[in-house]
C-alpha cells in the first residue's frame, strides 16, 4: 500500500476541517520544537563564541594556572567550569612563579593575571565598584593579540601611576571614549589613563569576566597599594617565534616543577584545551535542559494522541461507511496514521520558523548569540514527524481494529 | 448458477444464557440477476442478512457461496476487497459522507481500489450524469433532497461496477414521490444486468421485485417469484396497511410496468403518457436503442 497523493490530501482536508482543534494540538508540539530548537542553537552560539577566542587569541596562547585543572572529561569540566572566579579557593601562583616563567627559553611575552578589588573614584567624582582591576605587565597586549584603541599601554612595570581601561570603564567614569590624561583613584592612589583598550569581542579565558569592565595597572603598582604581593591567577605566555608550543609548554612545566620542589600543584594548558574544558560545560548544560525541553515534546505527542483518539471516535461513522465501501483494515489505518504525522509535522515546521524568528529575537535584543543549524532544524522536523507516526499508530489501530456493522451504527 | 448461495448459515450474538439468534440456519440461493425484495418484521434478521451477503458480517455457523468463491470464513482484509469489488450497499440513513462533496463521496469507493484521482473524479461525473445528478458534483449531502442523496449514494454503490447491489431499506427515510425516484434507479440498475436485494417494510415497493422473501425470527418463512408491476401475491394481503390506493402509487407500478417490457417504441404506441413521466427511463431508453437496431442488421 503507497501513500498517494489523494489520501495526503484527504488528511490535509481533515486537518483544515477542525482548524481551531488542529491548532491547539499542534501548539504542543510548536512549543517543545521551538523550545528544543532554540536551547540548542543559543548552545551552539555560546560554543562558538568560546572557540572563536581561540582564533582571536591565537592558538600558541599557553595559560598557567594554579592547582590541577584542564582535564576534559565533563566531571571535571563542571568543577572548572567558572575559569575566572571558581578557583578562589586555591593559592595563586605568585611573584616568583611569574619570574621563573619569563626567565625560561622558548618563551616570550609573559604576562601575569592579577585581580584585585576596590572603588574606583574619577576625577570627576564618578565612583564605580564593580569593576575588575588587573595587575599585570606591559606584555599584556602582544600576549592577548589584543590592540589598543587610543593612547597606549604602560610600556615599563614600574609606571606605578599608569592605568589603561576598557572601553566600559571609559564611558563610566569619564563619559567620554578617550579620557586620555584623565586620572581617577584606587585605594588612595591617583593614577592617569593612558591608554584605552579596543573593545574585547570574547571576554579572555571566561565567559563571565568582561573585560570591557576592566582597569589594568602595572603589578608593582598593586602590590604597592595592597601593601603586599598580588597572587595571580593565571599567566599567559607565548612561545618564543619559531618555537613550538608543545615544546614551550614542557619547559613551563618542567621549570615551575622545580621551582616548586617537584610538586606540581600548577596546570600548563594550550587555549585550545582550556576551551574544551568550557565548551564540555556548555555541552553538558545544552544536553541537558535540551533534555527538559524534549519532555514538551513528549507531551506534544500525548495531545496528538488524545485528539486522534477523539477524533476516531467522533468518526466512528465515518470509518463503518469507508469500510462498508471496501476500505481494508490497513487503508484505514494509513488514513488516520497520515492524518496525525500531517499535524505533527505541520507543527514541526511551524515550530521550527518560530525558532528561526526567536533566534533571530535573542541576536537583535540579548547578548546571546544563538546558532541556527540545518541539522537542529532537519532534526526536529523528523522528530515531529516520527512523533505523529508514534502517536498516531494507537488511535489508528483502534480505528483500523474496528467492526464495520459497529462502526456503522455509531452516529 | 446461483450467484449467491447461502447453506444452513446461523448468526449469533452474545454467549452462554445471552446467545441471541439473529440468523436461523437460513439457506437461500439468488440468481444472477433476480431482483429480490426482503420483506418481515422489525429484528427479524433481515439487516443481518444483508450484512451477511454484503461480506460486512461473517457467519458464526454455514456455508457462503459468492459466484462459486466459499467467503464464509475469509479475513477481514479478503473480505473488504471482495466487499469493493463484488457489492455495492445502499443504505436507510445514505451514509454520505458529510464532508465530502457529491462527487467525492460517488468516487470513495474508487479511492480503495488503487484508482488515479483524475480518473476517479472522470468516473464519478460520468456516474452522476447517469443518474441525472451531474448539476449536483460539488454540493455537500446536506444540501440535497433526501431523495437526491439517496440517488447519490446509488451512484456511489454502482461507481466499482459491482454484480450485487444491496439495499438496507433505502426508502425508509424518503417521501413517497423520493421513494419512487429511488425505485426507479433501482430498477434501471437491474434491468442492466446486475443482481439488486433490497429490504422493505413497503409491500407496494414489491411491485419492482422479481422474487419476494418473507422472514421472521431469523428465519425465511416464505419465499415467492412476483410479477414486475404486481405487488407480490403474500404482501398483497399487508396492503391494508395502504387503505387507499393513490394516484402515484398507480404511477408507480405502471411505470415499473412499463420497463419491464422490452420494445418501447410498443409502449409509447400503448401508453403516451408514460413518455413525459419519466424523463430518466427515456433517456435510457434512447441509449439502448442504436444498439438494439445493431444487433438487428
Amino acid at each position: 500500500m503507497t501513500i498517494s497523493h489523494g489520501h495526503l490530501k484527504m488528511a490535509f482536508m481533515s486537518v483544515r476541517k477542525n482548524k481551531w482543534r488542529s491548532l491547539l494540538t499542534m501548539l504542543g508540539i510548536i512549543i517543545g520544537i521551538v523550545s528544543v530548537v532554540t536551547i540548542v542553537s543559543v548552545g551552539n552560539g555560546m560554543k562558538q563564541q568560546v572557540t572563536g577566542q581561540i582564533d582571536r587569541f591565537g592558538k600558541d596562547m599557553i595559560m598557567i594556572r594554579p592547582g590541577q585543572v584542564g582535564k576534559t572529561d565533563t566531571k571535571d569540566a563542571l568543577a572548572n567550569s567558572d575559569i575566572l572566579f571558581g578557583r578562589s579557593s586555591l593559592s595563586g601562583l605568585s611573584a616568583q612563579d611569574y619570574q621563573t616563567i619569563k626567565r625560561s627559553k622558548d618563551v616570550d611575552q609573559v604576562a601575569p593575571l592579577g585581580l584585585i578589588s576596590g572603588k574606583v573614584t574619577s576625577s570627576d567624582n564618578i565612583t564605580k565598584t564593580n569593576n575588575i582591576i588587573i595587575a599585570t605587565t606591559p606584555q599584556l597586549p602582544a600576549a592577548l593579540n589584543q590592540s589598543i584603541h587610543y593612547g597606549s599601554f604602560f610600556d615599563d612595570d614600574s609606571e606605578l601611576s599608569s592605568a589603561v581601561i576598557g572601553q566600559q570603564v571609559a564611558y563610566d567614569l569619564f563619559g567620554q571614549r578617550a579620557p586620555l590624561g584623565k586620572t581617577f583613584t584606587l585605594r588612595g592612589q591617583s593614577f592617569t589613563v593612558r591608554g584605552v583598550m579596543s573593545e574585547f569581542n570574547a571576554p579572555p579565558l571566561s565567559p563571565t569576566a568582561n573585560f570591557d569592565d576592566a582597569i589594568f595597572i602595572s603589578y608593582k603598582a598593586a602590590n604597592q597599594i595592597t601593601a603586599s604581593t598580588t597572587q595571580y591567577y593565571a599567566i599567559l605566555a607565548k612561545p618564543r617565534e619559531g618555537t613550538k608550543t608543545q615544546a614551550a609548554i614542557n619547559t613551563i612545566t618542567s621549570n615551575l616543577k622545580k621551582a616548586h620542589g617537584g610538586e606540581q600543584d600548577f596546570s600548563v594548558l594550550d587555549e585550545q584545551h582550556s576551551v574544551a574544558a568550557a565548551s564540555d560545560v556548555i555541552d553538558l548544560l545544552t544536553s541537558f535542559v535540551t533534555a527538559v525541553a524534549a519532555i514538551s515534546l513528549f507531551v506534544g505527542g500525548i495531545g496528538i494522541m488524545n485528539i486522534m483518539l477523539v477524533s476516531v471516535t467522533e468518526r466512528m461513522h465515518e470509518i463503518g461507511v469507508r469500510k462498508a465501501v471496501g476500505a481494508t483494515s490497513h487503508q484505514i489505518m494509513l488514513q488516520f496514521m497520515l492524518e496525525s504525522t500531517v499535524l505533527s509535522t505541520l507543527g514541526g515546521i511551524v515550530g521550527v520558523l518560530l525558532s528561526i524568528l526567536t533566534s533571530f529575537l535573542l541576536h537583535t535584543y540579548t547578548t546571546y548569540k544563538p546558532v541556527l543549524s540545518w541539522s537542529a532544524v532537519g532534526a526536529a522536523t523528523l522528530i515531529s514527524m516520527a512523533i505523529g507516526i508514534i502517536f498516531g499508530t494507537l488511535p489508528a489501530a483502534k480505528a483500523a481494529r474496528k467492526n464495520p456493522i459497529e462502526a456503522l451504527r455509531h452516529e | 448458477m446461483a450467484i449467491i448461495e447461502l447453506q444452513d448459515v446461523s448468526k449469533l450474538f452474545g454467549f452462554g444464557d445471552a446467545t441471541n439468534v439473529a440468523l436461523d440456519e437460513v439457506t437461500l440461493a439468488i440468481d444472477e440477476g433476480e431482483f429480490v425484495a426482503v420483506m418481515g418484521p422489525s429484528g427479524c434478521g433481515k439487516s443481518t442478512l444483508m450484512n451477511m451477503i454484503g461480506l460486512l458480517d461473517r457467519p458464526t455457523h454455514g456455508l457462503y457461496t459468492l459466484q462459486g468463491r466459499q467467503v464464509a470464513r475469509l479475513r477481514a482484509t479478503q473480505r473488504a476487497r471482495v466487499r469493493r469489488d463484488t457489492v455495492g450497499f445502499v443504505f436507510q440513513s445514505f451514509n454520505l459522507l458529510p464532508r465530502l462533496t457529491v462527487l467525492e463521496n460517488v468516487a470513495l469507493p474508487l479511492a480503495y481500489n488503487g484508482v488515479s484521482a483524475n480518473t476517479r473524479a472522470k468516473r464519478a461525473l460520468d456516474m452522476l450524469e447517469r443518474i441525472g445528478l451531474r448539476d449536483r458534483a460539488y454540493y455537500y449531502p446536506s444540501q440535497l433532497s433526501g431523495g437526491q442523496a439517496q440517488c447519490v449514494a446509488i451512484a456511489r454503490a454502482l461507481i466499482n461496477d459491482p454484480r450485487i447491489i444491496i439495499a438496507d431499506e433505502p426508502t425508509g427515510n424518503l417521501d413517497s414521490i423520493s421513494s419512487r425516484l429511488v425505485m426507479e434507479l433501482l430498477s434501471e440498475i437491474h434491468r442492466s444486468g446486475n443482481t439488486i436485494l433490497f429490504v422493505t417494510h413497503n409491500p407496494e415497493l414489491t411491485r419492482y421485485a422479481t422474487r419476494t422473501v418473507y422472514m421472521h425470527d431469523g428465519g425465511i418463512v416464505h419465499d415467492e417469484q412476483t410479477e414486475i408491476g404486481e405487488v407480490a401475491p403474500t404482501a398483497r394481503k399487508a396492503l391494508y396497511s395502504l387503505f387507499r390506493k393513490t394516484v402515484d402509487d398507480d404511477l408507480a407500478g405502471v411505470s415499473a410496468l412499463m420497463k419491464a417490457v422490452p420494445h418501447p417504441s410498443d409502449i409509447t404506441k400503448k401508453k403516451p403518457a408514460a413518455k413525459t413521466t419519466k424523463k430518466a427511463a427515456s433517456k435510457s431508453k434512447a441509449k439502448a436503442k442504436p444498439a438494439k437496431k445493431g444487433s438487428k442488421k
